[in-house]
């Protein structure tokens, strides 16, 4: 067949000895994604599944689409409400493209509004990949190792969780600083103890909050500012926001916010998906959900005057801002999150009530999830260091002799 | 330590044995003071006047001091000549000592003039001390000059104040990286700063502690 | 090393001339240079104090300055009126407020900059003849985001219209709420108004995201809290729990008594 034949014509090229011995790591990838790769397990200390970590990534990769493409439909309905409201479009190449494809700025049309929403998302997700792939496919070749698909993930992640309208230099530096510092030099891929889609965020929302956290940023008219519905319960209470917005609006997603947050339904079609292939822990999930109730209902009974964030229910903070895509996609990461199985539901919990408690407390940052994970990420060790203790000393009253050391 | 000489002991702590680099030493004024070229400089020249005045006092009345409370004696003699650069500093530099505010004050705290003071100039003859205290000075200013450069340039867009990148704010061009100017960003660029050293000067590198057990790497399992 | 090193004695007398050494060393250069240092404190204040007042260009000899185009006074914030209680020179706003004697503490619905304590008297700053001033700088303070903000705020000689407004000691976030010094921002308050036409004493300035009018400035973008302690600060200031009902002197055109030869009777200024 095509495929293979040409990657096994080509291979010797890339082996010891060959003229482009170093670039391994990339033919090994490429390979890798059509075919099972050739050193598969064949002893019986191995249980044989057909499932690897390219597999799973591909899963969880496959899992973002329906936010994904929901995202690309709202952020162009977005800005063909705003357009259509007399605001001026941003112009430029991607209205072009929308002209060409669809003919015009058209809320009520379902390809217009996916047309002018792809031309902003495509191009974030583009030089996301490409850059982030970069840094990648460098530190393999420098460091002698295959790419890690686990950068399939991180670079659709990191893409969906930013706004339509970020300059695509801030995404690249994001995703750099995601990548490099938020992975790479800890070893790579399984090493890192931070999520590096949420460290590139966190490098862009510190390094640039006036692009990334302001009003004007959410919905691409020009001219056009709207607050996220976070901002909005912040500054002018709930009142303001079920004015706006029904709870059904917010959890289909017709609200403002960044590509792959909005609609928390598509969020939760991914969710089913990576519980059902066991993919996901559901421990986490869990977790983070029953911290955020608790901590939004004991916000709730305190009550304040000052605050209108203390008066926000559980059902209002799980569907707007970043919870969900955070709850499924974020916190659920393999490597950062805790490995025990009751630390995984501390790990959650934590997140939870860290979240509502940045949300609703901290002045200068209305979206908490973020940060909350990022901190339960460093947590995360800590928890497991305790678990496996309680375990060990378990073990030792079971049977009187500590258990092997066998790492 | 038989083998002191002059240019060693003045040039090693630059690169080779930077306080900062290699003996994580006074981290805590460098994160706070470099957001900008100047107050960096002056706290470099602070740190370098305060080293080597220290460890040349401390070094010349080495012979006297009781052993049972050298510490405290050290502590008095590096807090008699921070509470001078500052009394100097707020007099004849009052906008910079504005800028510096504390920072100048916990010079007291930072670890490699106390560091220098029992580690070499209670061994070590007045004037070598005194060459010590400003070569590790100068390793520590080297440190926060660069790191104060790049948050500078980049948070900024100036160096020592002179535009060098136009920003937004003034209508230019460039968008100020908000990260570089709060305290954390300089962890980065130490970071980055000793991974580029280490990497020049393999030398450098802690050895391992541990070491990943053979047959874990895919090529060596093939 | 002596072993004698290590004697009480030798441990007392060590422990006794360091002391002595370092303790007049540390005296000597704090005394010397304090009329320096103070000469620095005051020179910071007056330069804040010109710049607000747009009379400052690098290189100006603030001294002279301050001395030739500047008067301060000190008004009592209720009346509106001068007094010569305290030495324009020496008065601390911000430590007369915790003196019981010249200070109140505000309940919570009046405390809207956050302020907790404020005082009763309040140093003004006049540019030009102080008995009909071409500029007025004003102190404000109140809380921002991180913290308390200090500044200055000048205004004409109508007591209405504002000139610029400095902050020169605040905590807010470089880049957002930091930009309330920026050369920008501050250009954009000249001209603005306090007062609508109403003209009774609330004022009416205050930040807005869309700002139109003579009494809006454009907000801080990215910083809303910071611009809410802003807003605040000024409401606060430029009502009649602060600088109100002196500015009404201005903006109705009554004389105040010039300072010289003002007494300790307010009352005569009050029907005039």
């Amino acid at each position: 067949m095509g495929i293979r034949q040409t990657l096994d014509n080509i291979e010797p090229h890339f082996h010891k000895g060959g003229k482009y011995e170093k670039f391994y790591p990339l033919y090994e990838a490429v390979d890798t994604i059509f075919y099972s790769p050739p050193s598969v397990a064949k002893t019986t200390s191995f249980v044989r599944d057909g499932i690897d970590l390219k597999r799973i990534m591909i899963t969880v990769w496959l899992c973002t689409f329906p936010a994904m493409f929901f995202g690309m439909w709202n952020a162009g309905w977005q800005a063909n409400v705003a357009i259509d409201a007399g605001y001026a479009s941003m112009g430029g190449w991607r209205e072009a493209i929308l002209m060409t494809l669809a003919g015009g700025h058209d809320a009520g049309s379902l390809w217009s509004n996916f047309v002018l929403g792809a031309t902003y998302f495509l191009p974030i997700y583009l030089v996301t990949f490409a850059i982030g792939g970069f840094w990648e496919v460098l530190f393999a070749i420098k460091r002698g190792h295959e790419v890690n698909e686990g950068f399939f993930v991180t670079s659709v992640l990191f893409a969906l969780i930013l706004p339509a309208t970020i300059p695509l230099w801030q995404v690249a530096l994001g995703i750099t600083f995601g990548v490099v510092i938020g992975k790479e030099i800890f070893g790579g891929t399984g090493k890192n103890f931070l999520n590096p889609a949420l460290t590139g965020r966190a490098f862009l929302y510190f390094a640039y909050p006036a692009q990334i956290s302001g009003d004007a940023i959410w919905v691409p008219a020009d001219g056009y500012t709207g607050a996220t519905v976070l901002s909005m319960a912040f500054q002018d209470g709930m009142g303001a926001v079920t004015n706006a917005f029904s709870w059904w609006d917010a959890f289909i997603g017709f609200i403002p916010g960044s590509v792959g947050e909005v609609s928390t339904l598509a969020i939760l079609v991914g969710a089913l998906v990576l519980l059902y292939t066991r993919i996901a822990s559901w421990r986490i999930m869990l977790g983070v959900f029953l911290g955020m109730v608790a901590t939004s209902t004991l916000f709730n009974l305190i009550g304040s005057d000052t605050n209108p964030m203390f008066a926000m229910p559980w059902y209002w903070h799980f569907v707007i801002g970043g919870f969900a895509f955070g709850m499924v996609f974020m916190a659920t990461d393999p490597v950062s999150a805790s490995m025990t199985t009751q630390g995984r539901l501390i790990f959650g919990v934590l997140i939870g009530v860290l979240t509502v408690l940045i949300r609703v407390v901290n002045p200068a940052f209305p979206e908490g999830i973020m940060l909350a994970i990022l901190f339960a990420n460093l947590f995360a060790p800590l928890i497991d260091h305790f678990f496996v203790q309680a375990n060990i000393k378990r073990r030792i009253k079971r049977t009187g002799v500590p258990a092997e050391e066998t790492a | 330590m038989a083998d002191v000489n002059a240019k060693s002991v003045l040039i090693a702590p630059i690169f080779q044995n930077n306080p900062i680099a290699l003996q994580i030493l006074g981290i805590c004024s460098a994160l706070a003071v470099t957001t900008s070229m100047s107050v960096s400089l002056v706290m470099a020249l602070a740190v370098i006047f305060v080293t080597s005045l220290s460890s040349f006092f401390v070094s010349l009345i080495r012979n006297h001091i009781p052993s049972s409370i050298r510490i405290i004696v050290q502590m008095t003699i590096i807090a008699s000549l921070v509470i001078v650069v500052d009394q100097i500093l707020k007099a004849y530099a009052y906008e910079m000592s504005k800028q510096l505010s504390v920072f100048v004050g916990l010079i007291i705290t930072n670890c490699i003039v106390m560091g220098r003071a029992e580690g070499f100039a209670m061994s070590n003859t007045p004037g070598m001390s005194f060459l010590d205290g400003i070569g590790n000075g100068l390793g520590y200013g080297f440190v926060l000059l660069v790191v104060g450069f790049f948050r500078e340039l980049l948070g900024a867009g100036s160096v020592f104040g002179f535009t060098i990148l136009p920003t937004v704010q003034d209508g230019g061009w460039y968008v100020p990286n908000g990260l570089l100017l709060l305290p954390p960003s300089a962890f980065f660029i130490i970071g980055l700063m000793i991974w580029v050293m280490r990497s020049i000067d393999p030398g450098q590198v802690e050895e391992t502690e541990f070491k990943m057990k053979e047959n874990s790497k895919p090529q060596e399992a093939v | 090393m002596a072993q004698g090193n290590n004697s009480i004695k030798k441990v007392l007398i060590v422990a006794f001339s360091l002391c002595i050494v370092c303790s007049v060393i540390v005296s000597t250069a704090a005394v010397a240079l304090r009329p320096a240092q103070q000469l620095n404190q005051e020179l910071d204040r007056k330069t804040n104090i010109l710049n607000v007042a747009r009379l400052y260009e690098p290189g100006t000899d603030v001294e002279e300055a301050f001395r030739t185009q500047i008067t301060s006074r000190v008004v009592e914030l209720e009346t509106g009126e001068y007094t010569d209680e305290f030495d324009p020179e020496t008065f601390d706003g911000f430590e007369a407020a915790r003196d019981p004697a010249t200070g109140r503490t505000l309940s919570g619905d009046r405390d809207i900059a956050g302020l907790s304590r404020v005082e009763n008297y309040a140093t003004v700053y006049l540019v030009g003849d102080a008995g009909d001033p071409d500029q007025i700088v004003l102190p404000i303070r109140g809380q921002g985001l991180w913290g308390r903000m200090m500044g200055f705020l000048s205004i004409e000689g109508d007591g209405n219209t504002i000139i610029s407004i400095t902050y020169y000691d605040h905590s807010e976030t470089p880049g957002l709420g930091g930009e309330v010094n920026n050369p920008r921002w501050q250009a954009q308050w000249e001209g603005k108004e306090i007062y609508d036409e109403e003209g009774d004493l609330s004022p009416a300035i205050r930040l807005s995201k869309s700002a139109s009018g003579e009494n809006e400035v454009d907000a801080l973008s990215g910083a809303t809290l910071t611009s809410n302690g802003v807003t605040n600060m000024l409401q606060f200031w430029l009502s009649e729990e602060g600088f109100g009902p002196y500015l009404a002197k201005f903006r109705s055109g009554t004389e105040l008594e010039d300072a010289d030869n003002t007494d300790t009777d307010f009352e005569d200024g009050e029907g005039a």
